[in-house]
Protein backbone atom coordinates (compact mmCIF):
# COMPACT_ATOMS: atom_id res chain seq x y z
CA UNK A 1 0.00 0.00 0.00
CA UNK A 2 2.91 2.37 0.71
CA UNK A 3 4.00 2.02 -2.89
CA UNK A 4 0.48 2.79 -4.12
CA UNK A 5 0.47 6.08 -2.22
CA UNK A 6 4.01 6.91 -3.36
CA UNK A 7 2.99 6.42 -7.01
CA UNK A 8 -0.29 8.32 -6.61
CA UNK A 9 1.38 11.17 -4.73
CA UNK A 10 4.06 11.60 -7.35
CA UNK A 11 1.53 11.53 -10.15
CA UNK A 12 -0.63 14.21 -8.52
CA UNK A 13 2.37 16.38 -7.72
CA UNK A 14 3.52 16.17 -11.35
CA UNK A 15 0.03 16.94 -12.56
CA UNK A 16 -0.05 20.11 -10.49
CA UNK A 17 3.54 21.03 -11.29
CA UNK A 18 2.70 21.04 -15.00
CA UNK A 19 0.00 23.18 -16.63
CA UNK A 20 -2.19 20.13 -17.38
CA UNK A 21 -4.12 20.15 -14.10
CA UNK A 22 -4.80 23.89 -14.24
CA UNK A 23 -5.81 23.84 -17.89
CA UNK A 24 -8.23 20.96 -17.32
CA UNK A 25 -9.70 22.57 -14.18
CA UNK A 26 -10.07 25.98 -15.83
CA UNK A 27 -11.65 24.71 -19.02
CA UNK A 28 -13.95 22.51 -16.99
CA UNK A 29 -15.13 25.40 -14.80
CA UNK A 30 -15.63 27.66 -17.81
CA UNK A 31 -17.74 25.07 -19.60
CA UNK A 32 -19.62 24.21 -16.43
CA UNK A 33 -20.39 27.88 -15.82
CA UNK A 34 -21.62 28.30 -19.38
CA UNK A 35 -23.90 25.28 -19.32
CA UNK A 36 -25.19 26.06 -15.86
CA UNK A 37 -26.05 29.60 -16.84
CA UNK A 38 -27.89 28.52 -19.99
CA UNK A 39 -29.74 25.90 -17.93
CA UNK A 40 -30.87 28.41 -15.35
CA UNK A 41 -31.90 30.99 -17.96
CA UNK A 42 -33.90 28.40 -19.83
CA UNK A 43 -35.62 27.33 -16.62
CA UNK A 44 -36.50 30.93 -15.91
CA UNK A 45 -37.96 31.34 -19.35
CA UNK A 46 -40.13 28.23 -18.89
CA UNK A 47 -41.40 29.54 -15.62
CA UNK A 48 -42.27 32.92 -17.11
CA UNK A 49 -43.93 31.39 -20.14
CA UNK A 50 -46.04 29.04 -18.06
CA UNK A 51 -47.06 31.84 -15.76
CA UNK A 52 -48.08 33.97 -18.74
CA UNK A 53 -50.22 31.19 -20.17
CA UNK A 54 -51.54 30.20 -16.75
CA UNK A 55 -50.41 26.59 -17.15
CA UNK A 56 -50.49 25.91 -13.45
CA UNK A 57 -50.33 22.12 -13.78
CA UNK A 58 -47.13 22.14 -15.81
CA UNK A 59 -45.77 24.85 -13.59
CA UNK A 60 -46.26 22.62 -10.57
CA UNK A 61 -44.29 19.87 -12.27
CA UNK A 62 -41.29 22.06 -12.94
CA UNK A 63 -38.52 21.58 -10.42
CA UNK A 64 -34.88 22.46 -10.14
CA UNK A 65 -33.66 18.88 -9.85
CA UNK A 66 -35.22 17.52 -13.01
CA UNK A 67 -35.06 20.64 -15.12
CA UNK A 68 -31.79 22.29 -14.15
CA UNK A 69 -29.50 19.94 -12.24
CA UNK A 70 -30.11 16.71 -14.15
CA UNK A 71 -29.62 18.23 -17.63
CA UNK A 72 -26.57 20.08 -16.32
CA UNK A 73 -24.99 16.85 -15.03
CA UNK A 74 -25.86 15.17 -18.27
CA UNK A 75 -24.03 17.79 -20.31
CA UNK A 76 -21.06 17.67 -17.97
CA UNK A 77 -20.81 13.90 -18.35
CA UNK A 78 -20.41 14.55 -22.08
CA UNK A 79 -17.74 17.17 -21.35
CA UNK A 80 -15.88 14.51 -19.34
CA UNK A 81 -15.68 12.40 -22.50
CA UNK A 82 -13.21 14.98 -23.78
CA UNK A 83 -11.50 16.02 -20.59
CA UNK A 84 -10.72 12.71 -18.92
CA UNK A 85 -8.68 11.39 -21.86
CA UNK A 86 -6.64 14.60 -21.64
CA UNK A 87 -6.07 13.94 -17.99
CA UNK A 88 -5.14 10.27 -18.29
CA UNK A 89 -3.24 10.27 -21.57
CA UNK A 90 0.09 10.73 -19.83
CA UNK A 91 -0.37 8.20 -17.02
CA UNK A 92 1.66 5.43 -18.62
CA UNK A 93 2.59 6.80 -22.04
CA UNK A 94 4.77 9.55 -20.55
CA UNK A 95 6.64 7.02 -18.40
CA UNK A 96 7.53 5.14 -21.54
CA UNK A 97 8.54 8.25 -23.47
CA UNK A 98 10.57 9.56 -20.51
CA UNK A 99 12.37 6.30 -19.86
CA UNK A 100 11.08 6.37 -16.29
CA UNK A 101 9.26 3.13 -16.95
CA UNK A 102 12.64 1.48 -16.58
CA UNK A 103 12.98 2.94 -13.08
CA UNK A 104 9.51 1.77 -12.05
CA UNK A 105 9.82 -1.73 -13.42
CA UNK A 106 13.26 -2.30 -11.90
CA UNK A 107 12.07 -1.12 -8.48
CA UNK A 108 10.76 -3.58 -5.91
CA UNK A 109 7.14 -2.68 -6.59
CA UNK A 110 4.43 -4.89 -8.02
CA UNK A 111 2.70 -3.96 -11.24
CA UNK A 112 -0.74 -3.87 -9.63
CA UNK A 113 0.65 -1.34 -7.12
CA UNK A 114 1.73 0.82 -10.04
CA UNK A 115 -1.64 0.52 -11.78
CA UNK A 116 -3.70 1.19 -8.65
CA UNK A 117 -1.45 4.11 -7.71
CA UNK A 118 -1.92 5.74 -11.11
CA UNK A 119 -5.66 5.13 -11.02
CA UNK A 120 -5.89 6.52 -7.50
CA UNK A 121 -4.24 9.74 -8.65
CA UNK A 122 -6.73 10.04 -11.50
CA UNK A 123 -9.60 9.28 -9.10
CA UNK A 124 -8.52 12.08 -6.75
CA UNK A 125 -8.49 14.45 -9.68
CA UNK A 126 -11.95 13.34 -10.81
CA UNK A 127 -13.19 13.91 -7.25
CA UNK A 128 -11.76 17.42 -7.46
CA UNK A 129 -13.58 18.04 -10.73
CA UNK A 130 -16.88 16.87 -9.24
CA UNK A 131 -16.34 18.97 -6.12
CA UNK A 132 -15.74 22.01 -8.30
CA UNK A 133 -18.86 21.22 -10.25
CA UNK A 134 -20.90 20.88 -7.06
CA UNK A 135 -20.49 24.62 -6.50
CA UNK A 136 -23.00 25.38 -9.27
CA UNK A 137 -25.95 23.33 -7.96
CA UNK A 138 -24.97 24.60 -4.49
CA UNK A 139 -25.95 28.10 -5.69
CA UNK A 140 -29.46 26.84 -6.31
CA UNK A 141 -29.83 25.96 -2.65
CA UNK A 142 -29.27 29.61 -1.89
CA UNK A 143 -32.12 30.80 -4.11
CA UNK A 144 -34.41 27.80 -4.30
CA UNK A 145 -35.10 24.49 -2.68
CA UNK A 146 -33.92 21.53 -4.74
CA UNK A 147 -33.80 18.11 -3.10
CA UNK A 148 -30.45 17.54 -1.43
CA UNK A 149 -30.51 13.75 -1.74
CA UNK A 150 -31.23 13.74 -5.43
CA UNK A 151 -28.56 16.37 -6.06
CA UNK A 152 -25.90 14.41 -4.20
CA UNK A 153 -26.89 11.20 -5.96
CA UNK A 154 -26.50 12.96 -9.29
CA UNK A 155 -23.03 14.22 -8.38
CA UNK A 156 -22.16 10.72 -7.20
CA UNK A 157 -23.25 9.35 -10.57
CA UNK A 158 -20.98 11.82 -12.31
CA UNK A 159 -18.09 10.72 -10.07
CA UNK A 160 -18.71 7.07 -10.97
CA UNK A 161 -18.79 7.91 -14.66
CA UNK A 162 -15.53 9.82 -14.19
CA UNK A 163 -13.92 6.79 -12.52
CA UNK A 164 -14.98 4.47 -15.33
CA UNK A 165 -13.62 6.96 -17.88
CA UNK A 166 -10.36 7.25 -15.96
CA UNK A 167 -9.89 3.46 -15.96
CA UNK A 168 -10.47 3.39 -19.72
CA UNK A 169 -8.10 6.34 -20.17
CA UNK A 170 -5.45 4.57 -18.09
CA UNK A 171 -5.76 1.54 -20.29
CA UNK A 172 -5.43 3.61 -23.47
CA UNK A 173 -2.31 5.23 -22.03
CA UNK A 174 -0.76 1.87 -21.18
CA UNK A 175 -0.79 0.52 -24.72
CA UNK A 176 1.20 3.29 -26.39
CA UNK A 177 4.11 5.61 -25.79
CA UNK A 178 2.44 8.50 -27.60
CA UNK A 179 0.18 10.70 -25.52
CA UNK A 180 -1.71 11.80 -28.63
CA UNK A 181 -2.57 8.22 -29.53
CA UNK A 182 -3.55 7.56 -25.91
CA UNK A 183 -5.88 10.55 -26.01
CA UNK A 184 -7.54 9.59 -29.29
CA UNK A 185 -7.89 5.95 -28.33
CA UNK A 186 -9.46 6.81 -24.99
CA UNK A 187 -11.79 9.37 -26.57
CA UNK A 188 -13.02 6.98 -29.26
CA UNK A 189 -13.52 4.15 -26.75
CA UNK A 190 -15.49 6.43 -24.45
CA UNK A 191 -17.59 7.85 -27.27
CA UNK A 192 -18.46 4.38 -28.57
CA UNK A 193 -19.33 3.19 -25.10
CA UNK A 194 -21.48 6.24 -24.58
CA UNK A 195 -23.36 5.76 -27.83
CA UNK A 196 -24.04 2.04 -27.53
CA UNK A 197 -27.43 3.04 -26.15
CA UNK A 198 -28.35 4.84 -29.39
CA UNK A 199 -27.35 1.77 -31.34
CA UNK A 200 -29.57 -0.32 -29.10
CA UNK A 201 -32.50 2.03 -29.71
CA UNK A 202 -32.03 1.86 -33.45
CA UNK A 203 -31.84 -1.92 -33.29
CA UNK A 204 -35.03 -2.06 -31.26
CA UNK A 205 -36.76 0.28 -33.71
CA UNK A 206 -35.76 -2.03 -36.56
CA UNK A 207 -37.68 -4.66 -34.65
CA UNK A 208 -36.15 -7.89 -35.96
CA UNK A 209 -36.62 -11.02 -33.88
CA UNK A 210 -33.71 -11.74 -31.59
CA UNK A 211 -32.61 -8.11 -31.98
CA UNK A 212 -34.04 -7.46 -28.56
CA UNK A 213 -31.42 -9.50 -26.73
CA UNK A 214 -28.65 -7.78 -28.62
CA UNK A 215 -30.20 -4.40 -27.89
CA UNK A 216 -30.47 -5.27 -24.22
CA UNK A 217 -26.83 -6.26 -24.04
CA UNK A 218 -25.73 -3.12 -25.87
CA UNK A 219 -27.91 -0.98 -23.67
CA UNK A 220 -26.47 -2.63 -20.57
CA UNK A 221 -22.91 -1.92 -21.77
CA UNK A 222 -23.61 1.74 -22.47
CA UNK A 223 -22.32 4.14 -19.81
CA UNK A 224 -25.04 6.68 -20.61
CA UNK A 225 -27.79 4.23 -19.72
CA UNK A 226 -26.51 3.61 -16.17
CA UNK A 227 -25.60 7.21 -15.62
CA UNK A 228 -29.08 8.42 -16.54
CA UNK A 229 -30.83 6.03 -14.22
CA UNK A 230 -28.73 7.11 -11.22
CA UNK A 231 -29.17 10.79 -12.07
CA UNK A 232 -32.94 10.25 -12.10
CA UNK A 233 -32.50 9.26 -8.49
CA UNK A 234 -32.77 5.50 -8.93
CA UNK A 235 -29.76 4.00 -7.19
CA UNK A 236 -29.81 0.38 -8.27
CA UNK A 237 -27.08 -2.13 -7.41
CA UNK A 238 -27.20 -3.16 -11.07
CA UNK A 239 -25.87 0.26 -12.05
CA UNK A 240 -23.29 0.38 -9.27
CA UNK A 241 -22.09 -3.09 -10.27
CA UNK A 242 -21.73 -1.87 -13.83
CA UNK A 243 -19.33 0.91 -12.85
CA UNK A 244 -17.36 -1.35 -10.51
CA UNK A 245 -17.03 -3.95 -13.27
CA UNK A 246 -15.92 -1.34 -15.82
CA UNK A 247 -13.20 -0.02 -13.53
CA UNK A 248 -12.01 -3.50 -12.58
CA UNK A 249 -12.00 -4.79 -16.16
CA UNK A 250 -10.01 -1.89 -17.54
CA UNK A 251 -7.53 -1.88 -14.67
CA UNK A 252 -6.90 -5.58 -15.26
CA UNK A 253 -6.34 -4.86 -18.95
CA UNK A 254 -4.00 -2.02 -17.98
CA UNK A 255 -1.98 -4.30 -15.74
CA UNK A 256 -1.66 -6.81 -18.56
CA UNK A 257 -0.55 -4.08 -20.97
CA UNK A 258 2.10 -2.78 -18.56
CA UNK A 259 3.29 -6.29 -17.90
CA UNK A 260 3.51 -7.06 -21.61
CA UNK A 261 6.91 -5.33 -21.73
CA UNK A 262 8.13 -8.45 -20.01
CA UNK A 263 6.58 -10.86 -22.50
CA UNK A 264 8.38 -9.59 -25.54
CA UNK B 1 27.64 -10.87 -5.82
CA UNK B 2 26.36 -11.30 -9.37
CA UNK B 3 25.99 -14.77 -10.84
CA UNK B 4 24.75 -15.02 -14.42
CA UNK B 5 24.18 -18.52 -15.70
CA UNK B 6 23.48 -19.07 -19.37
CA UNK B 7 21.43 -15.92 -19.89
CA UNK B 8 19.77 -16.04 -23.29
CA UNK B 9 17.37 -13.60 -24.86
CA UNK B 10 15.70 -14.29 -28.18
CA UNK B 11 13.40 -11.97 -30.07
CA UNK B 12 11.86 -14.40 -32.53
CA UNK B 13 14.71 -15.35 -34.83
CA UNK B 14 17.10 -12.78 -33.44
CA UNK B 15 19.32 -13.89 -30.59
CA UNK B 16 20.26 -10.75 -28.64
CA UNK B 17 22.04 -12.50 -25.79
CA UNK B 18 23.33 -16.01 -26.21
CA UNK B 19 24.25 -18.08 -23.15
CA UNK B 20 26.01 -15.38 -21.18
CA UNK B 21 27.58 -16.62 -17.95
CA UNK B 22 29.86 -14.74 -15.61
CA UNK B 23 30.25 -14.03 -11.96
CA UNK B 24 31.32 -10.87 -10.22
CA UNK B 25 32.74 -10.90 -6.70
CA UNK B 26 31.82 -8.29 -4.05
CA UNK B 27 33.74 -5.08 -4.52
CA UNK B 28 34.70 -5.79 -8.10
CA UNK B 29 34.36 -3.07 -10.72
CA UNK B 30 33.73 -4.65 -14.08
CA UNK B 31 33.73 -2.96 -17.46
CA UNK B 32 31.18 -4.41 -19.85
CA UNK B 33 32.50 -3.71 -23.32
CA UNK B 34 31.24 -4.39 -26.78
CA UNK B 35 30.24 -2.76 -30.03
CA UNK B 36 26.79 -1.22 -30.34
CA UNK B 37 24.13 -3.90 -30.57
CA UNK B 38 26.31 -6.55 -28.96
CA UNK B 39 23.80 -7.24 -26.19
CA UNK B 40 25.15 -5.08 -23.36
CA UNK B 41 21.92 -3.24 -22.65
CA UNK B 42 19.81 -6.38 -22.99
CA UNK B 43 22.02 -8.25 -20.50
CA UNK B 44 21.79 -5.36 -18.05
CA UNK B 45 18.03 -5.15 -18.46
CA UNK B 46 17.76 -8.83 -17.64
CA UNK B 47 19.95 -8.47 -14.55
CA UNK B 48 17.88 -5.55 -13.28
CA UNK B 49 14.61 -7.41 -13.83
CA UNK B 50 13.29 -5.10 -16.55
CA UNK B 51 13.25 -7.90 -19.12
CA UNK B 52 12.88 -11.62 -18.57
CA UNK B 53 15.44 -13.98 -20.07
CA UNK B 54 14.31 -16.56 -22.60
CA UNK B 55 16.63 -19.00 -20.90
CA UNK B 56 19.09 -19.07 -18.02
CA UNK B 57 18.95 -17.09 -14.82
CA UNK B 58 21.00 -14.89 -12.56
CA UNK B 59 21.35 -14.22 -8.87
CA UNK B 60 22.04 -10.82 -7.38
CA UNK B 61 23.36 -10.72 -3.82
CA UNK B 62 22.11 -14.30 -3.49
CA UNK B 63 18.57 -13.58 -4.75
CA UNK B 64 17.44 -15.26 -7.92
CA UNK B 65 16.08 -12.62 -10.31
CA UNK B 66 13.12 -14.77 -11.34
CA UNK B 67 12.29 -16.59 -8.13
CA UNK B 68 12.77 -13.70 -5.75
CA UNK B 69 12.53 -10.67 -8.04
CA UNK B 70 11.64 -8.08 -5.41
CA UNK B 71 14.62 -8.88 -3.18
CA UNK B 72 16.92 -8.99 -6.20
CA UNK B 73 15.66 -5.59 -7.40
CA UNK B 74 16.09 -4.13 -3.93
CA UNK B 75 19.81 -5.02 -4.11
CA UNK B 76 20.40 -3.22 -7.40
CA UNK B 77 20.92 0.39 -8.27
CA UNK B 78 20.42 0.88 -11.97
CA UNK B 79 21.20 3.78 -14.25
CA UNK B 80 19.71 3.09 -17.69
CA UNK B 81 21.22 4.58 -20.82
CA UNK B 82 18.94 7.60 -20.61
CA UNK B 83 18.52 8.60 -16.97
CA UNK B 84 14.93 7.91 -15.83
CA UNK B 85 14.02 11.41 -14.66
CA UNK B 86 10.77 13.32 -14.23
CA UNK B 87 11.59 16.76 -15.68
CA UNK B 88 8.89 18.58 -13.69
CA UNK B 89 10.11 17.38 -10.28
CA UNK B 90 12.73 18.92 -8.03
CA UNK B 91 15.93 16.95 -7.48
CA UNK B 92 15.07 16.42 -3.84
CA UNK B 93 11.44 15.45 -4.48
CA UNK B 94 12.53 13.00 -7.14
CA UNK B 95 15.08 11.28 -4.91
CA UNK B 96 12.55 11.08 -2.10
CA UNK B 97 10.12 9.36 -4.46
CA UNK B 98 12.79 6.89 -5.61
CA UNK B 99 13.68 6.16 -1.97
CA UNK B 100 10.02 5.37 -1.31
CA UNK B 101 9.61 2.93 -4.17
CA UNK B 102 12.98 1.33 -3.37
CA UNK B 103 11.75 0.50 0.13
CA UNK B 104 13.99 2.82 2.15
CA UNK B 105 12.32 2.86 5.59
CA UNK B 106 10.44 6.08 6.35
CA UNK B 107 12.74 7.14 9.17
CA UNK B 108 15.88 6.70 7.09
CA UNK B 109 14.57 8.39 3.97
CA UNK B 110 15.66 11.97 4.63
CA UNK B 111 19.20 10.92 5.48
CA UNK B 112 19.35 8.54 2.50
CA UNK B 113 18.39 11.40 0.19
CA UNK B 114 20.92 13.71 1.85
CA UNK B 115 23.68 11.17 1.47
CA UNK B 116 22.92 10.59 -2.22
CA UNK B 117 22.83 14.36 -2.85
CA UNK B 118 26.12 14.79 -1.04
CA UNK B 119 27.90 11.96 -2.81
CA UNK B 120 26.83 13.10 -6.25
CA UNK B 121 27.67 16.75 -5.64
CA UNK B 122 24.06 17.86 -5.86
CA UNK B 123 23.68 19.64 -2.54
CA UNK B 124 23.47 23.08 -4.15
CA UNK B 125 21.01 21.82 -6.76
CA UNK B 126 18.61 20.04 -4.43
CA UNK B 127 15.74 22.44 -4.99
CA UNK B 128 16.28 22.86 -8.71
CA UNK B 129 13.74 21.47 -11.16
CA UNK B 130 15.27 18.55 -13.03
CA UNK B 131 14.12 19.84 -16.43
CA UNK B 132 16.22 22.97 -15.96
CA UNK B 133 19.47 21.10 -15.22
CA UNK B 134 22.37 20.64 -17.64
CA UNK B 135 23.03 17.22 -19.09
CA UNK B 136 25.93 16.62 -16.74
CA UNK B 137 23.80 17.43 -13.72
CA UNK B 138 20.99 15.22 -14.94
CA UNK B 139 23.45 12.37 -15.19
CA UNK B 140 24.42 13.07 -11.57
CA UNK B 141 20.78 12.90 -10.56
CA UNK B 142 20.60 9.60 -12.43
CA UNK B 143 23.52 8.30 -10.38
CA UNK B 144 22.05 9.64 -7.14
CA UNK B 145 18.83 7.78 -7.97
CA UNK B 146 20.83 4.56 -8.41
CA UNK B 147 22.53 4.82 -5.01
CA UNK B 148 19.78 6.34 -2.86
CA UNK B 149 18.85 2.99 -1.31
CA UNK B 150 22.52 2.10 -0.79
CA UNK B 151 22.46 -1.06 -2.93
CA UNK B 152 25.31 -3.57 -2.87
CA UNK B 153 25.25 -3.76 -6.68
CA UNK B 154 25.36 -0.89 -9.16
CA UNK B 155 24.56 -1.42 -12.83
CA UNK B 156 25.37 1.54 -15.03
CA UNK B 157 24.52 1.57 -18.73
CA UNK B 158 26.83 3.94 -20.63
CA UNK B 159 26.96 6.50 -17.84
CA UNK B 160 29.06 9.05 -19.74
CA UNK B 161 27.43 8.97 -23.14
CA UNK B 162 26.67 12.41 -24.57
CA UNK B 163 28.63 14.38 -21.97
CA UNK B 164 31.41 16.87 -22.63
CA UNK B 165 35.00 15.97 -21.63
CA UNK B 166 34.85 17.83 -18.33
CA UNK B 167 31.55 16.25 -17.35
CA UNK B 168 32.90 12.85 -18.38
CA UNK B 169 35.85 13.32 -16.04
CA UNK B 170 33.57 14.33 -13.19
CA UNK B 171 31.19 11.41 -13.66
CA UNK B 172 34.08 8.95 -13.89
CA UNK B 173 35.57 10.26 -10.67
CA UNK B 174 32.16 9.96 -9.08
CA UNK B 175 31.75 6.34 -10.17
CA UNK B 176 35.26 5.46 -9.01
CA UNK B 177 34.37 7.03 -5.65
CA UNK B 178 31.13 5.06 -5.38
CA UNK B 179 32.96 1.85 -6.14
CA UNK B 180 35.57 2.48 -3.47
CA UNK B 181 33.01 2.69 -0.69
CA UNK B 182 32.94 -0.08 1.87
CA UNK B 183 35.31 -2.92 2.56
CA UNK B 184 35.18 -6.70 2.07
CA UNK B 185 31.64 -8.05 1.92
CA UNK B 186 30.18 -4.56 2.26
CA UNK B 187 32.11 -3.32 -0.75
CA UNK B 188 30.00 -2.18 -3.65
CA UNK B 189 29.99 -4.18 -6.86
CA UNK B 190 29.79 -2.19 -10.06
CA UNK B 191 29.07 -3.25 -13.62
CA UNK B 192 29.49 -0.49 -16.12
CA UNK B 193 28.82 -0.76 -19.83
CA UNK B 194 30.54 1.41 -22.35
CA UNK B 195 32.16 1.39 -25.72
CA UNK B 196 34.68 4.00 -24.73
CA UNK B 197 37.88 2.13 -24.00
CA UNK B 198 39.73 4.75 -21.93
CA UNK B 199 36.75 4.75 -19.60
CA UNK B 200 37.35 1.11 -18.76
CA UNK B 201 41.02 1.81 -18.14
CA UNK B 202 40.14 4.69 -15.87
CA UNK B 203 37.64 2.90 -13.66
CA UNK B 204 37.55 -0.87 -14.05
CA UNK B 205 39.80 -3.64 -12.89
CA UNK B 206 38.21 -6.38 -14.95
CA UNK B 207 36.86 -6.47 -18.46
CA UNK B 208 34.05 -8.47 -20.01
CA UNK B 209 33.81 -8.14 -23.78
CA UNK B 210 30.53 -9.13 -25.35
CA UNK B 211 30.12 -9.57 -29.07
CA UNK B 212 27.02 -10.76 -30.95
CA UNK B 213 25.44 -11.75 -27.67
CA UNK B 214 28.33 -13.85 -26.38
CA UNK B 215 31.08 -13.20 -23.90
CA UNK B 216 34.32 -13.34 -25.86
CA UNK B 217 36.72 -12.02 -23.22
CA UNK B 218 36.58 -12.17 -19.43
CA UNK B 219 39.82 -11.20 -17.73
CA UNK B 220 41.51 -8.65 -15.50
CA UNK B 221 42.49 -5.41 -17.21
CA UNK B 222 46.17 -5.84 -16.39
CA UNK B 223 46.28 -9.20 -18.11
CA UNK B 224 44.72 -7.75 -21.23
CA UNK B 225 47.32 -5.02 -21.37
CA UNK B 226 50.24 -7.29 -20.65
CA UNK B 227 52.92 -7.40 -23.31
CA UNK B 228 52.36 -3.80 -24.29
CA UNK B 229 49.13 -4.48 -26.18
CA UNK B 230 46.71 -1.63 -25.79
CA UNK B 231 43.19 -2.33 -24.72
CA UNK B 232 42.07 -1.19 -28.11
CA UNK B 233 44.14 -3.86 -29.84
CA UNK B 234 42.80 -6.58 -27.57
CA UNK B 235 39.29 -5.34 -28.12
CA UNK B 236 39.55 -5.23 -31.90
CA UNK B 237 41.14 -8.65 -31.97
CA UNK B 238 38.48 -10.13 -29.70
CA UNK B 239 35.56 -8.93 -31.77
CA UNK B 240 37.23 -9.60 -35.09
CA UNK B 241 37.05 -13.35 -34.69
CA UNK B 242 33.84 -15.29 -34.93
CA UNK B 243 32.60 -15.94 -31.41
CA UNK B 244 32.90 -19.58 -30.51
CA UNK B 245 35.36 -20.30 -33.36
CA UNK B 246 37.98 -21.23 -30.81
CA UNK B 247 38.74 -20.68 -27.14
CA UNK B 248 38.09 -16.95 -26.98
CA UNK B 249 39.64 -16.22 -23.61
CA UNK B 250 42.98 -17.65 -24.56
CA UNK B 251 42.91 -15.99 -27.95
CA UNK B 252 42.42 -12.51 -26.58
CA UNK B 253 45.55 -12.60 -24.47
CA UNK B 254 47.79 -14.19 -27.08
CA UNK B 255 50.53 -12.01 -28.54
Amino acid sequence: MRHVFAIAGRELRSLFASPVAYVVLTLFSVLAGFFFLTGVLQFQEYVIRMQTFQLSEQLAELNLNDHVIAPFLHVMSVVLLFLIPGLTMGLFASEKANGTQELLLTSPIKIWELVIGKFLAAAVFVALLVALLALYPALLFWYGNPELGKTLTGLGALFLVGLAYAAIGAFASSVTRSQLIAFLLAFVLLLLLWMLGFLADLGAAGGGTGGDTVSDVLRYLSTAEHFESIVMGLVDTKDLAYFAAMVAAFLILTKAAVESVRWR
Amino acid sequence: MIEARGLTKRYGELVAVDGVSFSVAPGEVVGFLGPNGAGKTTTMRILTGFLPATDGTAAIAGHDIFEDPLAARRSVGYLPESPPLYPEMSVEGYLDFVAKIKDVPRGARASAVDRALERCGLREARRRIIGSLSKGFRQRVGLAQAIVHDPPVLILDEPTVGLDPIQIREIRALIAGLADQGQGERARTVILSTHILPEVEAICRRVLIIHRGRIVVDRPLEELKRGGASLEESFTRAIAREPGADEPVAAAGAP
